[in-house]
């Protein structure tokens, strides 16, 4: 019990500074830099949406990036063209979003893994050409522009830093959601189906719906993150959410781990901050950067969250049982 | 047990069911009625059809002729995640435990079963959880991984996890096999509480002194043909049955 409070106490403690220095982080930071974090956050809820449908359910899907794109054309249709409020495009983003997934799954789920990512690259294809090509919905190769800023009863998002407290909080509002989902009935017969299809249909999961309703949920969050990047850059184009981008987001993942949001969160971090950081290498860098994330790969196969955990049971949960006995 | 199972409707009825594999029968109009309250044994050789027919039950397969009905309904056509919702629930011969999950998880996915059910879901889960826990020996550390666990206390913990469902028919592929005798005598007591469930059991399982003593009625597979039903005493005493399981005497 004692440890329980203490434990709770350390972990409180830990929630005041990272809100304390999230606050501080943008204030003290370039504007380039605040929008280097601003994309860190928008990658972080893309990734996010991975964790769902990859790291819980087990499917990997390279339709993510399409996903997003979906979340932003509709965003950009409803608040700029046909001139609703911000707000109401981006719920409409997510929903739109989350349906969209849903009903695809339905298709895309009668194919069982590698099959099933195989058509997710077929899906962000055809989603990418219909993004470059539909002029009318999505301004075609030119892209839409002039994209009015995220605004809420009056009060204009028109800084980096203002975008920085508006994605931050969603994402931290997303992240809580997410957690409180690994320990919830629906988060449970996601991992059934990724381990054990037969065991989880003999516990009453339908696999099939079970999988659609995570890749809805994962649009949910890709339309969330569509959104906010329409709004954030006021510019998009079908280059914007290509498969390449969609391959990142797996790479992200799988280097910080698809066992916990955590895991995401290093991962986005590492791959926006990284680039900046071994700028002094030049022409390098790509190299250095693609060396690096095959030797992480090797060393810990189960991501940094996945190598932490296993360095945190060899060292120290070894040393507390020495202790107790 | 068995008076009382005269009395009540079988909540479970196999109605001539058949399964073939290419030329291979692996079930050939078997029938059976399961009464609540009762163990029902199943035994016969190795390749006897024991397992294909609780796949059959669970609709893991689907069936090539005849009907299941459970508690009156006829269940013959649906999906196994439908069954396990109206009150089928299984253990697998070798534990079906989600093997990237702790121990927490795997549990929970039992009384996340027994929840969907309405007239369940009022009751007290952890309750039972503990007492199954307790009975069936197992003292865990809840968000250890599966890995952690020796292949008993897996078996185990997929009977518990089983029993949680509050299953109205269970069903259990070999649960003994491979365990010690302690673990053994884990496994009856919990056969023990599922009957005071009101569960139907049917249980696979090759140790005869288990099977002879805990089942009300069995019955022989045998190349997926039922060779012979009845008690226990009757079935020892079988001629056809001696004759599966040993072979035929020589110059007899």
């Amino acid at each position: 019990m004692k440890n329980l409070k203490k434990k709770n106490l350390i972990i409180l403690f830990l929630v005041v500074l990272g809100l304390a220095l999230l606050i501080n982080l943008p204030l003290r930071s370039t504007t380039y830099m605040v929008r280097v974090f601003n994309m860190t956050m928008i990658t972080y809820l893309a990734v996010l949406s991975l964790y769902v449908v990859f790291g819980m359910a087990g499917q990997s899907s390279f339709a993510q990036c399409g996903l997003m794109g979906i979340g932003a054309y509709i965003t950009a249709n409803m608040s700029t063209k046909w001139g609703f409020a911000p707000i109401v495009g981006m719920l409409a983003s997510m929903l739109g979003t989350a349906l969209f997934a849903f009903i695809i799954g339905f298709a895309l789920f009668r194919l069982k893994r590698f099959y099933f990512s195989f058509s997710t690259i077929a899906l962000m294809t055809i989603l990418n050409g219909i993004f470059a090509n539909w002029v009318k919905g999505t301004g075609g190769s030119m892209g839409m522009g002039n994209l009015v800023q995220f605004s809420v009863g009056g009060y204009v998002f028109n800084t980096e830093i203002k975008y920085f407290y508006l994605i931050t909080s969603f994402s931290i509002v997303a992240t809580i959601i997410i957690w409180k989902l690994f320990r919830s009935p629906l988060g449970r017969s996601f991992m059934a189906v990724r381990d054990n299809e037969t065991a989880a249909s003999c516990m009453g999961i339908n696999n099939l719906l079970t999988k659609n309703i995570a890749f809805a949920i994962s649009g949910l969050l890709c339309g969330l993150s569509g959104s906010l990047f329409a709004f954030l850059s006021g510019y998009i184009s079908a280059t914007s959410f290509a498969l390449p981008q969609s391959q990142l987001y797996l790479v992200v993942i799988m280097i910080g781990g698809s066992s916990s949001p955590i895991g995401a969160l290093i991962g986005s971090i590492l791959i926006n901050l990284l680039p900046e950081w071994l700028r002094f290498l030049k022409d390098y860098m790509m190299l250095i950067y693609g060396i690096g994330i095959m030797g992480l790969m090797v060393v810990l196969p189960e991501g940094i969250v996945g190598g932490g955990k296993d360095l945190y049971a060899k060292f120290i949960k070894r040393k507390r049982s020495r202790v107790d006995a | 047990m068995q008076n009382l199972s005269n009395v009540n409707e079988a909540v479970l009825t196999l109605n001539k069911v058949c399964k073939n594999f290419g030329g291979v029968v692996a079930a050939k109009d078997i029938s059976l009625d399961l009464f609540p309250g009762e163990v029902f044994g199943l035994i016969g050789p190795n390749g006897a059809g024991k397992t294909t027919l609780i796949n059959l039950i669970t609709g893991i397969y689907k069936v090539d002729g005849g009907s299941i009905v459970l508690n009156g309904h006829d269940i013959t056509k649906s999906p196994a995640h439908s069954r396990a919702k109206k009150g089928i629930t299984r253990t697998f011969q070798h534990p079906h435990l989600l093997q990237r999950c702790d121990i927490e998880t795997n549990i929970y996915l039992g009384v996340d079963l027994a929840k969907k059910n309405n007239e369940l879901k009022s009751l007290d889960h952890e309750k039972l959880l503990d007492e199954l826990l307790e009975v069936a020996g197992l003292k865990l550390n809840m968000r250890d991984g599966i890995d952690k666990l020796a292949y008993g206390q897996q078996k185990l913990l997929e009977v518990v996890r089983a029993i949680l469902t509050r299953p109205s028919v269970l069903l259990l592929d070999e649960p003994a096999a491979g365990l010690n005798q302690k673990e053994m005598e884990h496994i009856v007591a919990l056969i023990d509480i599922a009957i005071k469930m009101n569960s139907a059991v049917l249980l696979i399982e090759h140790r005869m002194d288990l099977v002879m003593s805990i089942c009300d009625r069995i019955t022989v597979l045998n190349f997926g043909n039922q060779i012979a039903n009845g008690v226990p005493a009757e079935i020892q005493d079988n001629p056809v049955v001696i004759e599966a399981y040993l072979g035929r005497k020589r110059g007899a």
